[in-house]
């Protein structure tokens, strides 16, 4: 006999009670595992098409671009001799897994009797692939071969802009685009895949070579506007960002014939110019509006667990209340009998614990059991242009927080009425036999 | 040296600002290894007395002295490992804890009082049930014990902790005559075996009988005592 055997029968005295309260709190632990579970999973599903399919998990642009990303401006490019440094840095960092360098630009595309407005990323595909395994993946029709999904000549487009324009794999198209000096220039090419609408709202991505794509915009060299880094672990992204950022910050403002928006005089760069770093990066989330869902989502796991805290709090302390309001008379006789005030206080705390910390693990076992159903289901769903398959796993981190949490705040709802008992005078106590 | 020893303890209760005196001035001293009843009729102030010798509440004057040791100035912590180690108690309801079997009600000062090791314990809860009739009603829990059964296990459990002095407060009010009667045989028995001072109050005159020493209480007063030579630990009833 020991305290805890003492405190598991005073549960199991009033089981009614007790197991009111404990599947209360069993089920607002579930609710936070599979909800979590489920959250994670649709998040963890949705970053990884973005990053895996277009963004990467880092980009690196000329400073400003961003700011002006939906114009896709071709005046904001990195400057040609800071490529090699890039590089340097990019392929001697141990947490980068590859990079791809990128021209991206807007072009209108047409079958030579419909003409539509389209925005293209010229990519090297063996960069591109590396940087963005899921990309091939998504090509439905035509070369999806990772190292050749692109070649010299060739396009990718989307399924609704084949569909529109009734192109087909092996269709002749034209692309027309103006160059950052407003020259417009076409150029005839052939439909190489046809891709799932991922790539945007409206679905009017498409994949073009690098080499095409200087051609068309009549670029020699570089012209890249934006590099996208695949990490080798996603958990690092915090930190390499934060170096990489670091890093880039020694690249400063650029000579003055590389210096965007000279034209017309102004320069969209002049920060970078008074010695600050020309080049700007950012992480998946600063680049994709699933960003703020994310957040909302994370948002909502919290408010879960903040449910439960109130839930636990609540049926532990309306227990624990009852258990010392009913056990007056028995407090008295302990007190009497000689236990120190100390160890009736931890007798009433390891009860309001005990209950807690069981309900939490059997809430943990239905939780864990309820996402390892669902896994095993697969459900699928469409998220904007996404087909997503949840697959949650069981969230470690999220158990062992409820299991903490529920710990803590079982021994906060039983501290009130633990020190109550502890605090009792045994003569006035006994008076309630 | 007396055991207990009390000087001109007063106590006064203090009901809606109006106070109340429950002992008007007692002085007393008790003996070790006597079998004392205090007697009285309800509300006399014999349960007030025994509170205080329990050392359960303090005196609103005098002093208290417990083998010489002033017991009546004593904060909770101290006045609780006081009653653990030197005072036993029974109660009129008997008051065993109702999860725990009767093994483990005796047990229960062994562990959250004295914090005796599992081998020394067995063999003296053991004994102990025995010698008060409840070795085979162990492992019965409270409900399953009759009114003399549970006041018996009080015994044990009052004595397992070897106190100096067991204070029992009307032991046999909420029993028949006959388990009364042994109860109080009993805990004669008790005294005999370990030399433990018992005091009891009861306004009980049937049982009174069998107290070696009697006050009698009346408004807060010992208005008389006397020895009964005649008490011999039940062989009478």
């Amino acid at each position: 006999m020991n305290i805890i055997k003492i405190a598991w029968r005073n549960l199991l005295r009033y089981k009614r009670r007790t197991l009111l309260s404990s599947a209360l709190i069993a089920v607002g632990v579930t609710l936070v595992i599979v909800f979590g579970g489920i959250g994670n999973s649709f998040k963890n599903e949705v970053i990884g098409i973005l990053t895996n399919t277009t963004l990467g998990d880092i980009q690196i642009h000329r400073k400003g671009y961003v700011s002006s990303i939906d114009s896709l401006p071709l005046d904001f490019t990195i400057p040609e001799q800071a490529l090699p440094r890039i590089e340097t840095l990019l392929s001697n960092d141990s947490d980068v897994k590859a990079y791809s360098e990128r021209i991206r630009f807007g072009a209108l595309i047409s079958n030579f009797s419909q003409t539509t407005n389209m925005r293209f990323t010229a990519v090297y595909p063996e960069e591109e692939s590396e940087t963005c395994p899921g990309l091939p993946k998504r090509i439905k029709e035509g070369d999806a071969n990772p190292y050749t999904f692109i070649k010299p000549g060739w396009i990718v487009i989307p399924q609704n802009i084949a569909a529109g324009l009734n192109l087909k794999v092996g269709s002749d198209a034209v692309l027309v685009a103006t160059n950052k000096d407003g020259s417009v220039n076409g150029l005839n090419l052939r439909i190489s895949g046809i891709s799932e609408n991922i790539l945007g709202p409206q679905g009017k991505d498409g994949y073009i070579h690098i080499d095409d794509a200087r051609s068309l915009l009549r670029i020699e060299s570089g012209g890249i506007t934006e590099i996208a880094i695949k990490l080798k672990n996603f958990g690092t992204l915090a930190k390499t960002y934060s170096r990489l950022k670091n890093d880039l910050s020694d690249f400063k403002g650029p000579q003055a014939s590389n210096a965007p928006g000279t034209k017309n005089g102004s320069s969209p760069n002049k920060q970078a110019q008074a010695g600050g770093s020309i080049l700007e990066i950012h992480t998946w989330e600063e680049l994709s509006p699933f960003a703020s869902i994310a957040q909302i989502v994370s948002l909502l796991i919290i408010v879960v667990r903040v449910v439960l805290i109130f839930i636990v709090l609540v049926s532990i302390l309306n227990v624990m209340v009852m258990s010392v309001y009913e056990r007056v008379g028995e407090i008295g006789t302990i007190a009497s009998i000689g236990t120190l005030p100390s160890r009736i206080m931890a007798l009433f705390l390891t009860e309001g614990l005990a209950l807690g910390f069981l309900s939490a693990i059997a809430g943990s076992i239905l939780g864990s059991l309820t996402l390892l159903v669902i896994s095993a289901s697969k459900p699928h769903f469409r998220f904007g242009m996404m087909n997503l398959i949840l697959t949650p796993q069981i969230p470690a981190g999220e158990v062992v927080l409820a299991l903490v949490s529920v710990v803590i705040i079982s021994l906060m709802a039983s501290f009130q009425p633990a020190l109550k008992a502890s605090r009792m005078q045994p003569v006035e106590a006994l008076r309630h036999v | 040296m007396s055991l207990v020893m009390l000087e001109n303890v007063k106590k006064t209760y203090i009901t809606e600002e109006i106070p109340v005196p429950a002992l008007g001035g007692i002085n007393l001293s008790l003996e070790a290894g006597t079998f004392v009843s205090f007697v009285g009729p309800s509300g006399s102030g014999k349960t007030t007395l025994l509170n205080l010798i329990g050392c359960l509440d303090k005196p609103t004057e005098g002093k208290l002295f417990f083998s010489g040791v002033e017991i009546s100035r004593m904060n909770r912590k101290a006045a609780a490992q006081f009653r653990g180690y030197n005072i036993g108690f029974i109660f009129q309801n008997f008051n065993l804890i109702p999860v725990l079997t009767a093994y483990e009600n005796v047990e229960y000062p062994l562990i959250m009082v004295q914090n005796v090791p599992p081998e020394k314990r067995k063999n003296k809860i053991l004994n102990l049930l025995e010698k008060v009739g409840m070795a085979e009603q162990k492992n019965k829990y409270p409900f399953q014990l009759s009114g003399g059964q549970k006041q018996r296990v009080s015994i044990a459990r009052a004595l397992v902790s070897e106190p100096k002095l067991v204070l029992a407060d009307e032991p046999t009010a909420n029993l028949d005559h006959g388990n009364a009667y042994n109860v109080i045989k009993l805990m004669h028995a008790m005294k005999r075996e370990f030399n433990t001072t018992f005091i009891f109050a009861t306004h009980d005159p049937k049982i009174v009988g069998e107290a070696e020493v009697v006050y009698v209480i009346e408004d807060g007063l010992i208005v008389d005592s006397h020895k009964n030579k005649s008490a011999v630990g039940g062989t009478s009833r």
